[in-house]
């Protein structure tokens, strides 16, 4: 018993979620059976193209949106439970912060909604504006911050309550590269103090910088999931290049090719790091220098593209088939 | 940017900050304190405050009412006649002998300020001021606030409070300037002055149940506007519409009442028949005028009832601090529609001061409680709805 209740306080994953679904008035399935584990302490980066679901995930999480179904826990808590969000810190997307408050006044007002003490929060709304570069600018009007102001205020209201979990979308969304930068530091700098990081974005780039795992949401579905290594495992590919002329064997591991009149390569895909060292041993035992081994695997962004083409494919091929059984099915009637 | 370390003990072990969670957490409750609802509600009406400051019809409206406060306070009553900032009007018979004790203050705080400013004037700007409230809180900031641990339902009630603020801090500063003027000018302090301000909030909140709901559905500040407005009109018409069949019953049984007592003072069967047909001929028309009476009370008592409502504060204003009503003071004693509809019903042999004191009598049987209690019930489905809808909404 005393075990159960560790684990419930103490979860390994800071984000469990078991099938969610999400079907919106108009039978719009905007999430269909989504799992995803986020574990404790790590960054874990949302990828998908527009309407893929992710702001609806995100804001399931956050208790904005009811979801159809859903199980799992959030913080070891079911998902929606009120008290807990209190332990939670979130960035909406396009987030209106009140114009007529200062960013301080923001950042406090969140922080009395998230049960602290004024001069907890006062102390906490200064410390958390003085980490996100708006220190000097705390005392001004939200109405005259520009985007990128804004979001920054934006991020110290998500932090004021000192949260075990942040989930934060598209927290970079209007904000030059300098602060961009400093909002990866900011990032980095709450995994290393131990604190889980959801992190919904567009920027592929940015994602692939930080974080430490990602799973990637397609038409209302988790394609992929897991670290950057984890994911671009099966595309690892092997160049290999060496002196002389390629030998006919070579053909068994990949086409061959002339780098220089006296220098050959090979490139293939493999996972298998035996298959590598027995082509090297070959060559080797046939006296072929070896100039160089290169290791290549494919980019987050080609993984990306990859998987939304695939599916953007299957759905095309389906919408055809679909089209073209209506089709036969009037031509039969007509007949 | 460093981010400070709350959990720095834990930086490089997530798994013991993993422990300070549930239970050590400094914002985590599993159940909300009093202290925390006070934390959280005061916060809210603080913003709402600061929302209501950073508008322009807020201050518009609270310069109106030091306008209107300040233009009576101009006015000045004394043995030799009445003055407007000293200069005689030299009205004849216009003195202190015949508005005395702060009686012409009174009277029009009582006409004027209450019954047509705060009554009209002032509520719409109270509607327009706090249109986009509702609207707001469904479509851009809601997000963030829904993220925190304060419910749905205390969320929208919080927020029609805080609407409520704005007519409650409109007419505490009427009531405030009010009851200076009519100790200083009028010579008289009357703490019943200060009367006005719960019931004009009552008042009032019957009108922005509508606009918060309406504001909540469509997100729009203009629909909730023209709705509201829109109610308000209803709520008049079923109000005149009870009132002209209250008359037309009242005159028709009064009709009765009067031909039968006549029957019983003729001698001759010939005169007795003759009038004996004009109480059947009678009779199917009370009997429809009782019907339509019916239905709009039935309307009436589903929804809120505005005009009795102001009635009250007028009441209570009159009978608080001793002010002379409308009709008091026309010499009347009976409801403004009635006034209007007394020529229709004059051919009939029951005599006007007759028909208005019935009225009169019908008006008074009707409690504070069937007032103000069938109101604020309507009110209370009306509000359900609203939270009921705001609890299922996706954002």
């Amino acid at each position: 018993m005393v075990a159960d209740a560790a684990r419930s306080h103490n979860p390994p994953h800071a984000i469990d979620l078991v099938d969610v679904t999400k079907m919106y008035a108009g039978k719009v399935h905007a999430l269909q059976g989504v799992s995803m584990q986020v574990r404790r302490g790590e960054i874990f980066g949302l990828l998908g193209p527009n309407g893929a679901g992710k702001s609806t995930l995100v804001k399931i999480m956050a208790t904005i949106v009811r979801p159809t179904t859903a199980s799992g826990t959030i913080l070891g808590a079911p998902i929606g439970h009120h008290p807990t969000l209190a332990r939670v810190g979130y960035l909406p997307e396009h987030h209106r912060f009140p114009q007529y408050l200062t960013g301080r006044q923001c950042v406090e007002f969140f922080g009395a909604m998230c049960l602290m003490r004024r001069h907890a929060r006062r102390a906490r709304a200064a410390e958390m504006l003085d980490v996100v570069g708006m220190g000097a600018w705390g005392d001004r009007r939200v109405s005259t911050y520009s985007k990128g102001m804004q979001q920054r205020t934006g991020l110290a209201a998500a932090l004021v309550n000192d949260p075990e979990l942040v989930i934060l979308d598209e927290p970079t969304d209007g904000v030059d590269p300098v602060g961009r930068h400093e909002i990866r530091d900011v990032l980095l700098a709450m995994r290393d103090q131990g604190r889980t990081v959801f992190l919904n974005s567009h920027l592929l780039g940015e994602v692939e910088l930080v974080c430490d795992r990602v799973a990637i949401m397609l038409k209302g579905k988790v394609e992929r999931q897991g670290s950057l290594a984890e994911l671009t495992h099966e595309s690892r590919r092997w160049k290999i290049v060496f002196d002389g002329a390629a030998p006919t064997w070579i053909s068994e591991f990949g086409e061959p090719s002339r780098t220089t009149a006296d220098r050959s390569c090979v490139e293939f895909k493999s996972d298998d790091i035996a298959r590598v060292q027995s082509l090297i041993d070959r060559l080797r035992a046939e006296h072929h220098a070896i100039v160089g081994v290169t290791e290549t695997r494919e980019s987050l962004e080609d993984l990306f593209m990859r998987l939304v083409r695939d599916v953007d494919g299957r759905s095309s091929a389906v919408g055809a088939s679909n089209v073209n059984s209506a089709m036969r099915a009037t031509t039969g009637a007509t007949r | 940017m460093n981010a400070p370390s709350p959990h720095a003990q834990n930086a490089q072990n997530p798994s013991v900050s993993a422990v300070s969670t549930t239970s050590t957490h400094p914002c985590y409750r599993a159940h909300l304190t009093p202290t925390d609802y006070v934390v959280q509600t005061w916060a809210l009406f603080g913003s709402a405050y600061q929302e209501l400051n950073a508008r322009k019809l807020f201050w518009v409206a609270l310069a109106l009412n030091a306008l209107i406060i300040g233009a009576v306070a101009a006015i000045g009553i004394d043995d030799s006649g009445i003055s407007i900032l000293g200069y005689e009007l030299g009205i004849p018979g216009v003195t202190a002998k015949l508005f005395p004790d702060g009686q012409l203050y009174k009277q029009i705080f009582s006409t004027l300020g209450v019954g047509i400013w705060l009554a009209w004037l002032s509520t719409i700007l109270a509607l327009l001021s706090t249109a986009s409230m509702f609207p707001d809180l469904a479509t851009g900031g809601v997000d963030t606030m829904l993220s925190k641990p304060v419910g749905r339902g205390r969320l929208f009630v919080t927020k029609f409070a805080t609407g409520l603020l704005f007519t409650a801090l409109q007419v505490a500063v009427f009531a405030v300037l009010a009851f200076l003027v009519l100790g200083i000018r009028g010579g008289v302090w009357e703490v019943g002055m200060f009367v006005v301000i719960p019931l004009m909030v009552v008042f009032f909140s019957y009108l922005f149940a509508v606009q918060a709901v309406v504001g909540m559905i469509t997100r729009s500040p203009i629909a909730s506007v023209i709705v509201t407005l829109l109610f308000w009109i209803v709520i008049f018409l079923v109000h005149s519409g009870e009132q002209f069949t209250l008359l037309g019953m009242t005159a028709s049984r009064l009709e009765i009442e009067a031909l039968e007592r006549k029957i019983e003072t003729l001698q001759t069967e010939d005169a007795k028949s003759g009038v004996i047909l004009a109480v059947e001929a009678e009779k199917p028309q009370q009997a429809n005028w009782k019907l339509a009476h019916d239905l709009f009370y039935a309307a009436k008592t589903i929804i809120p009832k505005s005009t009795e409502t102001i009635g009250l504060t007028s009441r209570a204003l009159s009978l608080a601090a001793n002010m002379p009503t409308n009709d008091e003071v026309e010499g009347e004693g009976e409801d403004a529609s009635a006034r209007q509809q007394r020529g229709f019903f004059r051919s009939r042999s029951v005599s006007d001061r007759k028909l208005r004191q019935a009225i009169q009598t019908e008006m008074d049987s009707r409690s504070v409680w069937w007032v103000v209690g069938t109101s604020f019930a309507f009110e209370s489905v009306l509000l359900s709805f609203g939270i009921w809808y705001f609890k299922r909404r996706d954002f």
